[in-house]
């Protein structure tokens, strides 16, 4: 199994070897384009919003997951699902935001645990609308829960992702929940008749 | 060193992309024999054909060629399905299954975390192409396919896989090595 560190080091190189940056006022310009388009379109929908972006995440994620597996030269699964934590906060979040939020708060079970973000690149300058609900309904940065369900699900992890504290909101703290759910078994080739 | 086929199947078991680079009739030969004249269920119901001999009609043959093919993908993928599935039960979740041999070829293997898998054909005495089925994997499959926008993330039927940068970049890199 691949300890802690080994992870960081592996993310650290990656970002510093093999990864084309981009500006990242672009990034968060682009990205706040997005909500704010969504938001117009639904009509301040928020719950239909996060929606959205959750699945906008989703469609990133099946595809993100194949360059995260060809930068990191990945030739295994993970043993358990706390080194998949590992691997996502130190090498996927770091080689594709450089950020690497903290793991924590995990159950008993080892299937659920938080990300906690202290610094989150696409909410830089983001102001939620002052009217009365976006505080307490709009994830902003929603599509993240998306990229990691599909992400996982295309390597055989059923989860469920959502925020449950955002500082943009007034927290202390943004706060994100992931809980594995199930390993997806391998599909089997349909038998001959 | 010579290369035989290549096959792409994904992680729902369907064959989307196979090339060979002999043609059909000595690729056959090398490879997993079938009996020339099996029985085959065809896609349309018509109940069972029997493989016209080579040299039949022009469009029978090459009719049962593309049967043949779609056949021997199967075939390959069932077998190494099973293979890998024995390695595992055997040597642990964290074994892998990579090659086997016969007289006549030999099948390398490589899957990844995604369950992509690929398999390539080669003569017997080439050393492992592991290596090289993860370099067409990173190199060609997720730089053409993957990120290519316009195309689908399922590949139902060989959809979005046979792009011209994906198919002349496969086909300089393992002309490359023979």
């Amino acid at each position: 199994m691949m300890s802690a560190s080994k992870a960081s080091r592996l993310g650290e190189e990656i970002w510093k070897t093999r990864i084309d940056k981009v500006n990242s006022e672009l990034v968060v310009l682009t990205y706040g384009t997005i909500v704010a388009q969504l938001c117009k379109d639904f009509d301040s929908d928020y719950v239909e919003v996060n929606k959205q972006l959750d699945k906008m995440g989703y469609n990133i994620g099946l595809r993100l997951i194949e360059d995260y597996l060809a930068k990191s030269n990945t030739m295994r699964r993970c043993a358990n699902f706390r080194e998949t934590a590992e691997m996502i906060a130190k090498v996927g979040f770091k080689i594709f935001l450089n950020i690497t939020p903290t793991i924590t708060n995990w159950t008993s079970d080892s299937k659920q645990f938080s990300l906690v973000f202290d610094e989150n690149p696409l909410a830089d300058f983001v102001e939620l609308p002052d009217d009365g609900r976006a505080q307490d309904e709009l994830w902003f940065s929603n599509i993240l829960c998306g990229v990691l369900r599909g992400a996982l699900e295309m390597v055989q992890m059923q989860v469920e992702a959502h925020f449950i504290s955002d500082v943009l909101r007034g927290n202390d703290t943004t706060e994100m929940r992931i809980s594995l759910i199930r390993y997806i078994d391998d599909e089997l080739p349909p038998e001959d008749d | 060193m010579v290369i035989y086929s290549f096959y792409i199947f994904d992680r729902h078991t369907e064959c989307i992309y196979s090339k060979l680079w002999l043609p059909p009739s000595a690729a056959a030969a090398a490879a997993p024999a079938t009996p020339a004249t099996a029985n085959i269920v065809t896609g349309d119901g018509a109940g069972s054909v029997t493989l016209a001999p080579r040299g039949g009609p022009h469009n029978t043959d090459r009719r049962s060629v593309k049967v043949k093919a779609s056949d021997d993908a199967k075939l390959i993928f069932g077998t190494v399905f099973s293979l890998r599935n024995m390695v595992r039960k055997l040597g642990g979740d964290d074994d892998a299954f990579i090659s086997y041999r016969t007289g006549q070829y030999k099948l390398h293997y490589y899957e990844t975390a995604s369950s992509l898998r690929f398999v390539m054909l080669t003569d017997t005495t080439t050393l492992s192409m592991r290596s090289v089925l993860h370099q067409i994997y990173i190199n060609l499959w997720v730089e053409y396919v993957v990120k290519n926008p316009l195309a689908p993330v399922e590949h139902k039927g060989g959809d979005g896989v046979k792009n011209e940068l994906f198919e002349l970049g496969l086909d300089q890199f393992v002309r490359g090595l023979m």
